[in-house]
């Protein structure tokens, strides 16, 4: 009862959060092409505005899921970062629930690709194969990245992760090169799975007009962005704590609570600007093949390797 | 699969064939064209080209105005390459009255006409960079290029549609204050260019353009592309060289046309990019020898435009996109028979099949960007029935039914 609870209280914080991100994100990214960019707070700005929008349903979609499933992709990110959030601010403690939240963002993905599947819009449709193959290229290192924390912690518990390192009193990636390696496997996997450039096949706005999104507006376009944000927010923030637990160098016992879950924060603010938004301004969009030899002869090796470390002992 | 109907006849479908429309309203095309494409997964099979969209009819227009109006009438036809449209008709109308430009007129002619192009190309550049998305390098190219609109502004006093142009001469002059703006804009363009080039080498952007969209020599010929598009499937052809006009009859020996062979995308770029710095090379010759002297030959355009006799002519330009053909007929009171506009992209949209069956869907845009197409200044003839898919050729009478329609309104 009292996780449920914690969990109701981190919603708010991370749809907040979430969306303040994306904002400084878009201004960092103008300020580095030589705009002044909007204000930080336009995403807030932007959902606000798309909910007071129609609803437009295309004749070709197929009506229940192309409605239902914008609310339940955003709640399922929101709910995977909202664990991670509670975990941090009020020490819950959930078995095994480092697979749940992947699972979740996974499956917001997923639930965004089908939906546009479902618009019958053909572009919706090369986005969904694009999406697929992206799919399989970045979730196999990400999820072979996190059983190597598994190997090295002996637990899937996003809190023993933290407690580990708040009792070696230093961060994995800097304490073991099994898990440095497996956090810059999990940093390149970040960069596909927010749909950034150059990994931004799917949506390809000059190429497949957004792909999965090209038929939705309104309403159902917020929820999906929100889902978007959310995801990269519990992404970079899983990124900061699994691996940078920062806190945890500074020793005694305060290492869980408000304070750190603000050195978390923007630590998962830097990896967003790290893996987010310096990748779409220096590169240009790979293609579809491209971009999926990139993370199965780069980030798959690299994981791969993780796990070998891991196991090793080292 | 095998679908019978009324059992006479067996008609293949093949449900792994997509058909996806390319426009005439997509993000990535900055022109109302249509592509129909037909792809296989991501593999094209098959493109089909639909102009039509935004027919002005200006050729017919033309026929009811005089000389002057209509020079200021064909400046509209594109608003990239408005003086080279001006430039291409008033040579015709000159050659027809038999009217010699003063050397000056000529040489501040090539200067905003070579100025056009590093805009014309900046714009191009900027275009591709988005079409690979590559963001920054598309605000950067277009920053850049806003201070080539700012030098049009300074001498002409227009941004893009200069109105530099006028029969037997230019209308606006420079003085040293003016020449030195010039002077200082090129050396930071210059310095922007090479650094827009050295982006053009990045890996990611060299993985999209490179061996992407090939036109073999062969086809290029055959299917007559012009400019750069030309250039880069290794065609040696340029107008400024092959048949000089305003002051590159003087300056043939201080500009080299870039040639390359592999016919790609990145090869147009290339030829783009080695342009630029052509042109900027170009410009510093001309205020280095522009000659002193009057700018046009009658101060009043109305009574030279009363001299010009019946006649035609063609004329010919090399515009940024490529060799632009005006024939033009007078009717020796003042106005015009027959006004025919040959633009560039009328040849180098027919390259596009060849370009893009075998390319995959991400590439499209890229390769349709790669031609600098303006469709605006292609369309012609034919109208299309969006729902039934009907195109019918635009006949003389037809068109002159619907004008008398629409003169009653």
């Amino acid at each position: 009862m009292e996780t449920l609870i914690a969990l109701l209280l981190a919603f708010p914080l991370v749809f907040v959060v979430s969306l303040l991100f994306d904002g400084i994100d878009r201004k960092l990214h103008a300020r580095m092409q030589r705009r002044i960019g909007p204000p930080i707070t336009q995403p807030l700005y932007d959902f606000v505005k798309l909910f007071s929008k129609e609803r437009i349903v295309p004749v070709t979609a197929s009506l229940a899921i192309f409605t239902v499933l914008p609310p339940i992709a955003a709640a399922a990110s929101i709910l995977g970062a909202s664990i991670l959030l509670a975990t941090l601010l009020f020490g819950v403690s959930i078995g095994g629930d480092l697979l749940v939240v992947l699972y979740l963002l996974a499956m917001s993905s997923v639930l965004v690709m089908v939906g546009g599947s479902s618009s019958g819009n053909p572009y919706g449709a090369v986005g969904l194969s694009r999406k697929m193959s992206m799919l399989i290229a970045y979730e196999v290192p990400l999820l072979l990245s996190i059983l190597s924390v598994y190997l090295k912690v002996n637990s899937l518990s996003y809190y023993d992760v933290a407690s580990a390192q708040i009792m070696a009193e230093s961060m994995l990636a800097l304490a073991f090169p099994s898990m440095a390696v497996a956090a810059a496997a999990f940093l390149i996997c970040i960069t596909a799975a927010a749909d950034a450039v150059p990994f931004d096949v799917s949506e390809a706005k000059t190429e497949i007009v957004y792909g999965p999104l090209v038929e939705y507006g309104g309403p159902f376009l917020a929820l999906f962005k929100l889902a978007k944000s959310a995801s990269n927010l519990a992404l970079t923030l899983l990124a900061a704590t699994l691996f940078f637990y920062l806190p945890a160098s500074f020793g005694g016992g305060a290492s869980l609570g408000l304070g750190s879950l603000i050195i978390c924060l923007v630590l998962a603010l830097f990896f967003w600007f790290l893996t987010i938004t310096i990748p779409r301004t220096i590169f240009a969009r790979l293609k579809v093949g491209q971009a999926f030899k990139f993370y199965w002869f780069v980030a798959l090796p690299l994981s791969v390797v993780a796990v070998l470390l891991s196991v090793v002992g080292l | 699969m095998v679908d019978k109907r009324d059992g006479a006849k067996e008609i293949e479908v093949d449900y792994t064939r997509l058909r996806i429309p390319f426009g005439p309203v997509h993000p990535a095309l900055k022109e109302p064209v249509s592509l129909r494409v037909t792809v296989r997964k991501e593999e094209i099979l098959d493109v089909n080209v639909v102009l039509g969209h935004v027919h002005r009819g200006i050729e017919a227009l033309a026929e009811n105005r005089n000389l002057v109006q209509t020079l200021y009438l064909v400046e509209k036809i594109c608003g990239i390459c408005s003086h080279s449209h001006t430039t291409c008709y008033v040579q015709a109308i000159e050659e027809i009255g038999g009217i010699q430009p003063p050397e000056r007129a000529l040489y501040l002619r090539t200067l905003i006409f070579e100025l056009e192009r590093i805009h014309s190309h900046l714009f191009l550049l900027g275009v591709l960079a988005y079409e690979v998305g590559f963001d920054t390098l598309f605000m950067f190219a277009w920053h850049v290029r806003e201070s080539v609109l700012d030098l049009f502004e300074k001498i002409t006093g227009n941004r893009v549609h200069h109105s530099m142009n006028t029969l037997g001469g230019v209308r606006w002059d420079l003085d040293q204050r003016l020449i030195d703006d010039v002077r200082v804009a090129l050396k930071d363009l210059h310095n922007s260019v090479r650094r827009i080039y050295d982006f053009f080498q990045d890996k990611t952007v060299e993985k999209r353009l490179c061996d992407v969209g090939v036109l073999d020599k062969d086809t290029a010929q055959k299917l007559c592309v012009v400019g750069p598009t030309a250039r880069g499937s290794g065609v040696n052809m340029d107008v400024r060289r092959d048949h000089p006009y305003a002051a590159y009859t003087h300056l043939k020996d201080n500009f080299s046309v870039a040639v390359r062979e592999k016919g790609d995308v990145y090869a147009r770029t290339e030829v783009r990019l080695l342009e630029l710095f052509e042109s900027i090379n170009l410009i510093q010759k001309v205020l280095e020898v522009l000659p002193d002297g009057p700018i046009r030959v009658e101060e009043n355009v109305i009574r030279l435009m009363r001299r010009i006799p019946e006649g035609e002519a063609i004329s010919l330009v090399e515009a940024p996109r490529g060799e632009l053909l005006y024939f033009v007929k007078t009717n020796g009171k003042e106005g015009l028979w027959r006004l025919k506009v040959r633009t560039p992209t009328i040849p180098n949209v027919l390259g596009l099949k060849p370009m893009l069956v075998g390319c995959e869907i991400a590439d499209i845009p890229v390769v349709v960007a790669s031609i600098d197409p303006c469709m605006a200044c292609a369309n012609r003839l034919v109208v299309v029935d969006a729902v039934t898919e009907d195109e019918k050729i635009v006949d003389m009478d037809f068109l002159r039914r619907r004008r008398r329609k629409t003169w009653k309104l």
